[in-house]
């Protein structure tokens, strides 16, 4: 399996900082270098923030062979609109990218993210009272969370694919263009909406670039644009670049009352997740989490400062009326299905200790018993998370109890005596030769 | 034979903060097992519910988790005020909990009937002012667990 992060061999120095950061325990340094366990990673990115060495960076595209590849078209997130202080609003954006001779998808983006909040509140509106709250799946990092650690809540994710692709669909629909279309990422957890989406088969976007990335290049060109001739963009999905802009928008498109809850960051997250799964969280009708803080702008691959984002976002006149009009339109595209997960999102348990339930009672015991032997301080010199996360390593075969620093220290001091107590037998006439010397 | 693997924790009574723990232990430890998911989610509901009686009547006890390839039994045991009467008890709705705890969400009488649907067998032996036993099995139909 794929993860959104890349390892830079080389830079790696070996130094454990990362591993303590990763909510699933996914990250190990074993012989110096750090590795990644694939089937545990959420790819929230929370191992890059922690590297001060940039072994870690984000598994994205050659954007210089991308664009000496010819023209390029662009499905940018909400984030990147908010990177500059001096092209503030879509329209500018989209003059200053054309001045590159980059095509961006706005008027489709805008679409599709109406469309999300459309039909997500129609879900809502749907959905018995048990079944409520749903939750969001615009953060892949979230839905990957609940695939590894919260199974139960997969029922409440709603349908809804991201607007992102969807995004991308409607381009495609209208044009008929099979061309090539690029994501502007904001994080290592949007990489895998292009290299291995959940809830479909394949991505229609063929390549990734960070919103870093292409914010250096736009900056670095400088190009100068005003605000003449500027044909008017949609500007509600720049929201969803902050915490609360999606549930804010789902409420634009709803007919009654709904409580919504947003969260932002890891631990919050997980704190609200878990509430959900006691089922503390009644009377709520629809949760939006997202791993960074702030939301979106507080993502790894982002140039711009989150708090200056964050002041240039609030700043944008943002129309949430609904005209007649474009109900009529969403309505028209809900039918198609347009808007729809492909496939029902599967858990993604981590892998049992043995494949047949007997050997891994043997195996689990085994990991107690060695568990045990530790000090149990979680220390990290071992290059695990945990001491529970050496204990598991070593009985699946990947690491030994001296991986462990205390351990190899016990058995040192007990080879010492040993020596001690041996080299007290010397031979009589090995004495004796000594002395005549 | 005498494979079986057991895990058993130890419940506190009114500690709401805590609730929870136990069960999430038990469901760790059924996922290192790779006990297939419909199965541990079924233990898992049973497990917190039976750990939330302990914490909300029962003045704290212990809950205890036995997998054998046939089967996965989970024992809560405490030495509260036992229940009186068992076929109320049962009953959808029927709670006895008192006022501050159904206001912090608890209580709502759906504890037992919850643990009775989701295990293939449910024996409860209570004597009042003795204490409570509860013993649920869920049996592994498809044959041990065999996954892939």
């Amino acid at each position: 399996m794929e993860t959104g992060i890349k390892i830079i061999e080389g830079s790696c120095k070996g130094c454990v900082n990362c591993i303590k950061s990763c909510p699933t325990e996914a990250l190990r340094v074993v012989d110096g270098r750090v590795r990644i366990l694939s089937d545990l990673c959420i790819d929230c990115g929370e191992c890059l923030r922690t590297c001060r060495e940039k072994a870690l960076g984000l598994d994205e595209d050659d954007w210089d062979l991308i664009r000496s590849h010819g023209p390029t078209t662009l499905m940018a997130d909400p984030t990147f609109c908010a990177q500059f202080s001096h092209y503030w609003t879509p329209g500018l954006v989209r003059k200053a990218l054309a001045s590159l001779n980059l095509k961006d998808l706005f008027d489709e983006t805008a679409k599709a993210f109406d469309l999300a909040a459309f039909a997500t509140a129609r879900q809502i509106e749907e959905a018995s009272k048990e079944s409520l709250p749903l939750i969001s799946i615009y953060c892949p990092a979230v839905v990957r969370l609940i695939q590894v650690r919260f199974p139960e809540l997969l029922h409440r994710l709603v349908e809804t694919e991201t607007p992102l692709e969807t995004g991308t669909l409607l381009w495609r629909k209208e044009t008929g263009s099979d061309e090539g279309v690029i994501l502007v990422t904001p994080c290592s957890a949007k990489v895998m909406l292009v290299r291995g989406p959940v809830g479909r088969e394949k991505s229609t976007m063929g390549h990734v670039v960070s919103v870093k990335r292409l914010a250096r290049d736009l900056l670095a060109a400088g190009p100068k644009v005003d605000g003449a001739g500027l044909e008017p963009v949609g500007s509600r999905w720049l929201a969803w670049a902050l915490r609360g802009g999606e549930s804010r928008h789902i409420k634009a498109f709803s007919k009654k009352n709904i409580t919504t809850m947003a969260v932002s960051g890891l631990r919050n997250t997980i704190d609200l997740l878990q509430d959900l799964e006691l089922g503390r969280l009644k009377g709520v009708d629809f949760v939006e989490c997202r791993v960074c803080d702030l939301g979106c702008i507080g993502g790894i691959g982002n140039a711009e400062s989150r708090f200056l984002s964050e002041l240039r976002l609030s700043r944008q006149p943002i129309e949430w009326a609904v005209t007649e009009r474009e109900r009529a339109v969403l309505s028209d595209l809900y039918e198609t299905g347009i808007w729809k997960l492909e496939q029902p999102i599967q858990p993604r348990p981590r892998p049992s200790l043995a494949d047949t339930l007997d050997e891994a009672m043997k195996k689990l015991k085994t990991m107690q018993a060695v568990y045990a032997e530790l000090p149990h301080i979680d220390c990290g010199a071992c290059g695990r998370p945990s001491c529970m996360a050496l204990a598991e390593d070593v009985v699946r075969g990947e690491g030994e109890i001296t991986d462990c620093v205390f351990k190899l220290r016990e058995r040192i001091s007990v080879l010492g005596e040993e020596i001690t107590a041996l080299s007290g037998k010397l031979p009589h006439a090995f004495h004796e030769r000594k002395h005549t010397k | 034979m005498d494979s079986h693997y057991e895990v058993e924790f130890t419940v506190r009574g009114d500690d709401f903060l805590a609730a929870g723990e136990a069960s999430n232990q038990i469901k760790e430890t059924l996922i290192m097992l790779g006990v297939p998911s419909p199965i541990s989610r079924r233990a898992s509901i049973i497990t917190y519910e039976a750990e939330m009686n302990l914490v909300i009547h029962s003045g704290g006890g212990s809950l205890r988790a036995v997998i054998t390839p046939e089967k996965l039994t989970i024992q809560a045991t405490d030495r509260g005020p036992g229940i009186p009467d068992l076929h109320l008890a049962m009953r959808e709705g029927f709670s006895t909990a008192p006022d501050r705890v159904r206001e912090m969400g608890f209580g709502a009488g759906m504890g037992l009937p919850n643990i009775k649907r989701n295990s293939d067998s449910l024996e409860i032996e209570s004597e009042v002012g003795k204490g409570t036993t509860l013993t649920a099995t869920i049996f592994f139909h498809e044959g041990p667990v065999d996954r892939r």
